[in-house]
């Protein structure tokens, strides 16, 4: 039926609640491109100014920058990679086996959820100290790995629960071992998800504070969100250079969500919804 | 162990007896196999930092010598439970958590309600309402701190355009502000997750028994009350765990924003277990921190279970 | 009084037209039914009635008054859906008494406990319980009154249904395909309670169904739609002898009337290779018509022979069905011309029944007899009836 809630209330609602939803990404970028003096002006510049783009270039110069997109990249990659190929056996098993200690297992994955990193990252510095993974990208992404691989175990779990059997079982008859039937047939039957999941280890990797703050010190190592960070509170950069660095940082992990979180929402939620 | 048809498991929980399942020809050990690179893997990296953390918490260790403890027993929890600072942290967290669940949760359903009808132009207002969700929590924190500046920031401008407060707010400065200034933000950022899972979950709803109770004389909100929210009360309150557990957690926003303070006015328990850890350097009192904290968080969800367990128990049984 | 009348009603959505000017009048305590195939936009018509559809243009009258602008609950209409639509965190009880307790909502019902209680304060005040009680001892749910629906079976969730409109003792009822979604032999208990229902409580019934035995055995008026059209508006014997189009004739009747091509020369209809002469009452109307023809014969007004006779049409026995104390058997017409050209019928074949085991088999080479005593003439251009009078509607 058609909804007796006016439709111009309606549209008028979600327009306030869009705007306040993109104001803040869209104020980061004009503030980017705002002048020195407009920055501290009475009247704010509401509109970005394009001939202000030298400050991305002048961001570029002055700071890492590029240095802290690539070491974020890196995290983000392998924290992607990582949790993917560590979750599809477990999650496989999940799904088709009965044991005992499965829902221990379960269990143990969904404890995992509740642990703070802030917690964490106290004893994981003291282990990673002996373990000389302190200051390293790769025990930031074993770190990371940690955190993303219950909730892609999850979400893998629940798309191989709609793969047919029968499918593995005619391969079962033609030979096929358990593990090539995983990943020559399961795998690309559930490659929707796996898309998903790649997108969610990818974005805790490059989103990613408290142990690249606290596991890695030096310069070099350094990831954007750390370095973003460095800047708030401090004063002698110009908050447009900041800006700068903000989107720089922001921009392609909004743009590449917005271009395949259809894909991201129906793989977390198939399966997971009560009718 | 061959030719019985076997069934997928969809539960989560231990298998119960009445589901047959055998595994196909093949060794038993497959299993566990199959689980064991990650049992072992989250057992290194969460699993002895978690019981390392346990045994940190009854030691005074400093940072600059990590290895290095003074087993003192229970003596930090005595300490934490006598400082009245540490029950203001708890009663933050415990504002914090609260708020951020309730208006999370009630913005997501607004936003989910409005988005469940078709109009023109839904897919880009679907799509763009998310954005909170997907930008970095550092980035928002530093957009969020310029637009809260006492001077410059957007927000006093507005303010002033529109009357409302004279002089310069010190929004992240002022010990009463801070603390709904975070909030918001972090409201802001996490009703997107909450509008998309209970847009999904209204798909549920049957349109008829809707229409029944319109046609019924029911009015709005008992339409919504009687068609919608049974269909969607497991998903909200599932919803409402997370974000619970999730507010718990939250550290980037809050420390990057603050860092806790002015004066502890925004000092959650992670805030203040990393505060003690790597400024205060005392490694066993951040633990017992973080052991209260977990102690909380599983408390919550040991709570959430129970209640579930018997609302199902309740409606299954009639 | 609970007349309807549908006053040039019609209903777009977009560009798309469903229902395009209908007229309707439905007297008071009639049981109306809305037939059609899917997609014929008797539901929606249906659903405009009650309100769930904007009407885009056009009246909607109930006892004189005009409704189309009035919200479903202020009509006075219960609907019963297809998919019983109980709520199913309710009890029966509940669900059936739940109209009674909104007609006495006030706003602040919505106050958690305290609306709570005065919900179930009214849900047990004498005058709401015993009409819940009587509705249910009508339906025989009287059992079932503290169980859950996901607990019933569904003929019982239909009585649930049925329980929740009779309970507001509506002027009008209103039901979408009650019956299409229960077993076969439940549906023909369902089909009469409705009946004895409807004879019990006297309203109004609009009642939307697809089946037109269903429709021929509950209604006392039909109208049969197409997209968006009445093509029939009349009673089951009106609908039945004296169809107004071809396609009235084609969809009602199992096994349909058949539509054999002929053409007029005077008093006399040729079909194929014979030559018959009209009875009186066709001859008025043969002798206006200068057209080809299509005459109309139901499958009981035809007897077979195996001699081939000069006078009868020659045939060649293709599909023989026994049902039971019937025998339906399709012929092929080797010299005459059928028009049906529905999905799954076959050119030229035409079907008739005869009493008894018939002993025909595929390929017997057969003569029809034709009785023109109920047989009807369609215009072979337009399909509409030739007769001096047609009600298409009222």
């Amino acid at each position: 039926m058609e909804s007796p809630f006016p439709h111009a209330i309606r549209i008028a609602l979600i327009l306030i609640l869009l705007s306040v939803a993109s104001f803040p990404i869209y104020w980061m970028v004009v503030t980017s491109l705002t002048s020195s003096a407009n920055l501290f002006a009475d009247t704010p510049q509401m509109l970005p100014d394009l001939v202000q783009g030298f400050n991305y270039a002048d961001a570029i110069k002055k700071t890492d920058i590029l240095i802290w997109l690539k070491n974020s990249a890196i995290v983000a990659v392998g924290t992607m990679v990582l949790s993917i190929l560590l979750a599809i056996l477990p999650a496989y098993a999940l799904s088709r086996f009965r044991f005992r200690g499965k829902g221990a297992l379960g269990f143990m994955l969904f404890i995992t959820q509740m642990l703070p990193e802030a917690m964490l990252v106290v004893p994981l510095f003291v282990i990673f100290a002996n373990l000389a993974l302190l200051n390293t990208l790769g025990g930031l992404i074993l770190a990371n790995t940690a955190f993303t691989v219950p909730v892609i175990t999850w979400i893998l779990k629940g798309a191989i629960d709609g793969v047919p059997l029968e499918i593995e079982e005619a391969a079962r008859i033609d030979g096929c071992s358990r593990i090539g039937i995983l990943l020559t047939i399961v795998v690309p039957l559930v490659s929707p998800t796996l898309a998903a999941a790649a997108v969610i280890g990818f974005f805790h990797g490059w989103n990613e504070y408290v142990f690249a703050q606290t596991l890695v010190s030096s310069q070099a190592l350094r990831t954007a969100s750390v370095g973003l960070a460095g800047f708030v509170g401090e004063l002698s950069t110009p908050i447009h250079t900041v800006m700068a660095i903000g989107v720089m940082y922001t921009m392609p992990a909004v743009l590449f969500y917005l271009m395949v979180q259809r894909h991201v929402v129906a793989g977390m939620t198939a399966g997971s919804v009560k009718g | 162990m061959k030719g019985e048809v076997r069934q997928a498991s969809r539960s989560w929980l231990p298998v119960s007896r009445s589901e047959r399942a055998a595994p196909l020809d093949g060794s038993p050990w497959t299993p566990y196999l199959f689980a064991a690179p990650v049992v072992l893997y989250l057992l290194l990296f969460q699993g002895y930092p978690l019981w390392h953390e346990l045994m940190l918490s009854f030691t005074q260790t400093s940072l600059l010598t990590p290895t290095t403890s003074n087993f003192i027993g229970m003596r930090n929890y005595a300490e934490l439970a006598a400082r009245p600072d540490f029950w203001r942290v708890i009663w933050v967290t415990v504002l914090y958590t609260l708020v951020c669940v309730v208006f999370a949760i009630t913005l997501g359903l607004g936003t989910a309600l409005l988005l469940n009808r078709p109009f023109i132009g839904r897919g880009l207002a679907r799509a763009l309402v998310t954005i909170p969700w997907a930008a970095p929590p550092v980035a928002i924190a530093t957009i969020f701190a310029w637009m809260l500046n006492a001077q410059y920031g957007i927000l006093n401008h507005w303010m002033k355009v529109l009357g409302l407060e004279i002089g310069y707010e010190s929004w992240l400065d002022n010990p009463r502000l801070a603390l709904p200034a975070i909030l918001v933000t972090t409201i802001w950022q996490i009703f997107p997750f909450a509008s998309v899972v209970i847009l999904a979950a209204l798909q549920g709803v049957s349109e008829e028994v809707r229409e029944a109770a319109q046609i019924d004389g029911a009015d709005r909100l008992s339409v919504f009350k009687v068609a919608a929210w049974p269909t969607i009360r497991p998903t909200v309150t599932l919803l409402a765990l997370f974000v619970t557990i999730w507010s718990l957690r939250r550290f980037d926003l809050i420390w990057v924003m603050t860092q806790g303070g002015p004066i502890g006015a925004t000092k959650t328990l992670v805030i203040e277990l990393y505060t003690r850890a790597f400024i205060s350097r005392e490694l066993g009192e951040a633990a017992a921190i973080g052991m209260v904290g977990l102690t909380i968080a599983l408390g919550v969800t040991m709570v959430y279970f129970w209640v579930t367990l018997r609302a199902e128990r309740a409606e299954g049984r009639r | 009084m609970a007349s309807i009348k549908l006053e040039r009603v019609a209903k777009h959505f977009g560009t798309k037209i469903a229902i395009s000017d209908i007229d309707l009048d439905v007297a008071d305590g009639e049981f109306l039914v809305l037939l059609g195939p899917s997609g014929c936009g008797k539901s929606t018509l249906l659903r405009m009635l009650a309100g769930l559809e904007s009407v885009s243009k056009g009246e909607i009258h109930l006892d004189g008054r005009r409704v189309d602008q009035l919200p479903p609950s202020a009509r006075d209409m219960a609907f019963v859906f297809q998919s019983y639509a109980l709520y199913p965190h309710m009890t029966v009880r509940r669900n059936i008494a739940f109209p009674l307790i909104m007609r006495q909502f006030k706003w602040w019902f919505h106050i958690p406990l305290i609306g709570g209680m005065a919900k179930r304060a009214i849900e047990r005040s004498p005058e709401v319980a015993g009409l819940v009680e009587k509705t249910a001892r009508t339906l025989s749910l009287t059992e079932l009154l503290d169980r859950f629906p996901r607990t019933l079976s569904g003929g019982q969730r239909q009585r649930v249904a049925l329980g929740r409109a009779m309970v507001r003792q509506p002027k009008v009822f209103l039901m979408d395909e009650p019956l299409s979604n229960l077993d076969a032999k439940l549906r023909t208990a369902m089909r009469a309670e409705i009946t004895r229902l409807h004879q019990r409580v006297g309203g109004t019934f609009v009642f939307v169904t697809h089946d037109q035995v269903e429709a021929m055995t509950m209604g006392s008026r039909i109208a049969l739609m197409r997209d968006g059209q009445v093509q029939q508006f009349g009673t089951p014997r009106e609908i039945y002898t004296s169809p107004a189009n071809t396609y009235v004739a084609r969809f009602i009747g199992t096994p349909p009337m058949n539509l054999i091509e002929g053409r007029i020369d005077g008093s006399t209809i040729t079909l194929g290779e014979i030559n018959m002469i009209l009875p009186t009452g066709l001859m008025q109307i043969a002798h206006a018509a200068n057209e080809p023809v299509l005459l109309g014969i139901r499958p009981n007004a035809m007897t077979l022979a195996r001699l081939e006779d000069s006078g009868q049409l020659a045939g060649m026995v293709s599909l023989v069905e026994h049902v039971g104390a019937e025998s339906v058997v399709a012929i092929k017409l080797l010299h005459a011309a059928t028009a049906h050209d529905e999905e799954g019928s076959v050119p030229g074949e035409i079907m008739i029944t005869t009493q008894g085991y018939s002993d025909l088999r595929h390929g017997d080479r057969v003569s029809v007899a034709v009785d023109l005593s109920e047989a009807v003439l369609f215009s072979r251009a337009t399909g509409a009836q030739l007769s001096s009078s047609v009600a298409v509607t009222t």
